[in-house]
Parts: structure tokens; sequence; C-alpha cells
């Protein structure tokens, strides 16, 4: 019994407690104080003092909504659900294949998808530029879903190969000889018993995409531009409104750390390829 | 209907010692579900490669379509590697930044995953709360830390600073290349967080105990116990930390747009005032198969240890 271990009330322990709760509240300080600043007027938001209690406003959310925010809001939703979508159909069948057909060549495979995410993005860029304005692909929507699922494929073809594997083998046995036949084994077995794995790689394929920003500042503009890019443009055109900025800010991140929290549980599974548990 | 079971079905298939053997269906059958997203794979992030290499042996600026796309051999390389004085500060800076930001979250990060690694009221709360900035986009990261907390004369760190006695310090233009390292150790640590204190709750309490029976301080225990045992998760973060941060990008584009002057100019963001303010395919390409090589190194690493931790999944 490990009663031993845990400190009993010890000063020392209180000390390590006060510690640990000062040092996260100043890690989240910066997400705080983005979000309160974007409730505060324009004139508070650059008071020095830094003020803390002011009179509430939601007149940035309204003018950051004008800027043709929604549009850019659209478009990340688009684009990281939709290259999602897409990774998890493709990869889904891959991470099966591998996990229960496994054969000798299955480690090389694995280390060949896991490489393709490793080699740095500005390595592919420049072809990239000049065949999606070739084939007509820049700045569009389909263009950018269709890279980012590729970006996100190797993470779902690991983590997922990593959860099929830990499913009891019992229960796919008896519906292999019940006569169960792939899409019924997936369907009914293999997706509904790895159900929390599988959101949890959705979530952060999600996360990848609407944070992407390299790709997204040199292949999009208008018309497919995501919120990364939108943040920094707004910098360059807004300059000094930084409470409008902060709001437009909170609207980015707040989606994605929610996320980021649901999904937890799994987040060293998944940013470790499955080699943590 | 009789397909699948027919080569399943087999009495012996139970028998196999190999653990899937009972599956196994028509080889057929699974390279069809493989196969797809292989060759996707291969057509969305390989083909691009080839061409980057393609490409760098070659003269082409694309706002100068007259001058069409000549073969020039390794020209572009030997510019790049031998004339061109911004790629080779470019390398030196992206060493630099990647080495000082990963040996900072590093730390950070294991400072924070031994301080969750106890039981406390709301440890779950304050885990959440660290984990927060990792999930912070990189260039809302840098347009709140550049204006809200950086700025020269609004600024919350220079308000706190002169408050206390110090001097105004305009970081972005003086201290540039800190100012970008404190923007990503920020959000960095809780990614070595969670990697180091996942290796951490694999220690297994009887070792501890042992060692404490022994007659080891909470100092010997940390050295000849936790360091040791944490080995393969330290060897991890650096590699995976490392394959990420040598990508940053948005937060100097962000932040100092590579300067003042090319102080904070990376390879990446290098290739990308190459392509996309010269215009030139060419030496952009040749820049980012250096870049392509360098990565490989690193990758070829972690490759390595994480097939090892592979393979140990497969024979348990």
């Amino acid at each position: 019994m490990p009663v031993q271990l845990r400190a009993r009330f010890s000063p020392a322990a209180l000390g390590l407690n006060l510690l640990t709760y000062a040092i996260a509240l100043f890690v989240f300080f910066p997400i705080f104080w983005t979000v309160l600043t974007g409730f505060k007027s324009e004139a508070d938001a650059a008071e020095i003092p830094p003020v803390l209690f002011f009179h509430a406003t939601l007149d940035n959310y309204r003018t950051v909504f004008d800027a043709n925010y929604l549009s850019f809001f659209k478009n990340t939703v688009l684009l990281a659900t939709g290259s999602t979508l897409l990774a998890l159909l493709i990869g889904l069948p891959a991470a099966y294949s591998l996990a229960f057909h496994p054969s000798r060549h299955t480690p090389k495979v694995l280390s060949w998808v896991l490489s393709t995410k490793m080699l740095p993005a500005v390595g592919a860029l420049i072809p990239l530029i000049v065949i999606y304005k070739e084939v007509g692909l820049f700045d569009s929507r389909i263009g950018m879903i269709l890279l980012y699922a590729a970006l996100n494929l190797p993470l779902v073809i690991w983590m997922m190969r990593s959860f099929f594997a830990d499913l009891p083998r019992e229960i796919l046995e008896a519906a292999i000889v019940d006569g169960a036949r792939f899409h019924e084994i997936m369907t009914r077995i293999v997706i509904p018993l790895s159900a929390p794995g599988l959101a949890a790689t959705a979530l952060l394929s999600l996360i990848f995409s609407w944070n992407e920003f390299l790709l997204a500042v040199n292949l999009t503009s208008a018309n497919s531009g995501t919120l990364p890019v939108f943040i920094s443009g707004f910098m360059t055109s807004e300059g000094l409104f930084w409470a409008k900025m902060s709001a437009a800010s909170t609207l980015a991140v707040a989606p994605v750390i929610l996320a980021g929290w649901l999904a937890q549980r799994s987040l060293v599974r998944g940013l470790t390829f499955g080699a943590v548990k | 209907m009789t397909t699948p079971s027919s080569s399943l079905a087999s009495p012996a298939a139970g028998l196999r010692p190999e653990r899937w053997a009972f599956l196994r269906s028509p080889r057929l059958a699974s390279i069809a579900l493989l196969a797809p997203a292989l060759v996707y794979l291969a057509v969305m992030t390989q083909a691009p490669f080839l061409l980057t290499l393609w490409y760098s042996f070659h003269n082409w600026i694309l706002t100068s379509p007259e001058l069409g796309h000549r073969w020039i051999g390794l020209e572009n390389f030997r510019y790049t590697v031998t004339e061109d004085p911004i790629f080779r500060s470019a390398i030196l800076n992206t060493l630099e930044i990647t080495a000082a930001i990963v040996g900072g979250s590093l730390i950070l990060g294991l400072c924070f995953a031994l301080l969750l690694n106890r039981s406390f009221p709301l440890r779950g709360v304050a885990r959440a709360l660290l984990i927060a900035p990792f999930f912070v986009m990189p260039t809302v990261n840098a347009v709140v830390q550049k204006n809200l907390f950086l700025n020269p004369i609004f600024g919350l760190v220079n308000w706190v600073a002169t408050s206390l006695g110090f001097n105004r310090i305009d970081w972005l233009a003086v201290h540039p290349k800190t100012a970008i390292i404190s923007m990503a150790v920020w959000q960095w640590a809780p990614f070595m967080m969670l990697i180091l204190l996942a290796g951490l709750q694999g220690i297994s309490d009887e070792v501890r105990e042992a060692a404490r029976i022994d007659g080891a301080g909470p100092f010997t225990e940390f050295r000849r116990i936790t360091v040791p045992l944490l080995g393969p998760y330290f060897e991890l973060a650096v590699l995976l930390g490392m394959i990420y941060i040598l990508q940053l990008f948005g937060e100097i584009f962000v932040a100092t747009q590579g300067g003042p002057g090319t102080a904070t100019t990376t390879v990446p963001y290098y290739v990308y005032q190459t392509i996309s303010q010269a215009n030139d395919v060419g030496t952009s390409s040749a820049q980012g198969v250096l870049a392509i090589i360098f990565s490989s190194i690193i990758a070829a690493l972690l490759l390595r240890l994480l097939t090892r931790t592979f393979r140990r999944e497969l024979t348990s």
C-alpha cells in the first residue's frame, strides 16, 4: 500500500501545493488576460497601470464580427471538419489493416507513414504553390481540405492502430466466426468499442487543422482564409486596437482549448503517435 | 457471404501463435484497406518533395515568365551554401532558437510534471490550466504577447518591470530572439510536461518505496530513480519537440517578420521570404531541400526510437 508515500499533512506539501497553484495561474494568465481585454473598451485596454475593474462591453465582439470574421470562422470550421472526416475515411481502414493483419512489412509501413509527418512543410511548400495556382486549387477550400487531410493521416493511422490493437480479441473472434463482414465489424464492433480513442483522434486532428498557419498563409487569401491568417492580418491593418484584437483572439482560441481539454485523456498518446499511453 | 468465413473459420485458426491470426483474411483484402491511405500520402506529401528537388536545379522566377525555367544544375545550391550570408545566419538562428526552446520547455515541463505527479486537491484543474497554452494558435500567441505583454509603452511586462524599478525595454527590438523563445517556451512547456508526466506515472511505487527503505533522500531518489527511468521519455520529448520546433513559423511571421534585420530569420521564414517576396522558385527550392536533409537526420533518430517502442509493444 502506498500509504506511506502519500504525504500526510505537512507544511512542505502545503507549500508545494500553493506553488503548483501559483504556477498554474501564472501560466494560464496570458489566456485569461486576453479574454478579459476582449471585454474592455479600447481606452481601458491600453490603460497603464492596467485596470482590473471596468465596464464590460460586447462592442469588440460586434466589430470583430463586422470585419468579415465570420467568413474566416466558417472557412476554419469547414477546413478542419472536412479534412478530419477525409483523414478518418481513408485512415481508419488503413489502421484496421495494420492492427489486425500485421505482416513483416508493418513496421516499415508505419515508419514511412510517420516519416511523412516529420519532414518540414517548407520543403513541400513551393511545388504546392506552383501546382495549386496551375490547377486552380489556390485559395480553394477543397485544396486546403485535401492538404490538411494528408497532414493528419499519419496521426489517424498511428493513433487508431494503437487503439485497435488494444481491443479485446475475443469479441472480434466471435464476430468473425459468426460470418460478419468488414463493414459490419467496423460499424458494429470496432468503432463503438474504440469510440473514446476515435473522438480523441478526431479532436486532435481538428486542433491541428484549426491552428495550421504556414500552408494557410501561403495558399489562401480572401476566399478560403482561416482564422490564423485572419489574426495575422488583423494585426497589420488594425494597429493598436487591442480590445478588438483580444476579442478576435478569444473567439479563435476558445474552441480549440475546449477541444483540447475534452481530448485530455488521450492527448499524450496522440502527441507521441501512440508511443506513450 | 461465405467468402470471408471460408478462410477464417478453419479450426486451426485459433491455435496459431500470431495474435491476430484468426482474423487473417486473404492478403489482398488487407492491402486493399491499406492502399488508399498510402497512395494518398505519397501523392500529397512525397510528390511535392520530389518536385522541390526538381525545381531546385532550375532558374525560375515566378514574376519573370519570359525567362522560363532553365536547368542550371547545382548553381542554386552553390549560391545558397557559399554566397548567401542570410541563409547561413538563418541556419544558425534556427539552431539557436530551436535549442533554446527545446531546452527551456524541457526544464519547465519537467518542473510542472514533478509538481503534478503528487496527489493534491484540484490537481485536475491545475493540469488543465497548465496544458492550455499548447492549444493556443501560434499567430494568436504572437499577436497577444507582442502587444498586450511586450509592447514597450503599454505592455504588461514593462509595467511590471518599471514598477519594480527596472528599465523599460523594447523586447522585440532589443532582444528579439529572447522574445520569440519565451513565447514558444510558454507554448511548448505543456507538451514536454505531458510526456514527462506520463513517464513519471509509469515509475512504480514499489521502486520508489524500495529506494526510500534503502535510505534514499528526495534528491538521491530523483537522481538515481527518476532521471534514469525517465530517460526514454526525455529522448522522445526532445526529438518530437525538435521536429515541430524546427518548423516554427507563425510566431516569427507575426512578432518580428524575421527582424530586426535578419536577427530572427530562421530557415522556414527565409524560404517563405524567398518564395513569396522574391518569387524565386529555384533558390527557395534549394533552401527547402537543404531544410529537408537537415530534418531527415533528426527524423531518422526519432523513427528509430518510435519503432523500437512499437516492436516492444508488438512482442509483449
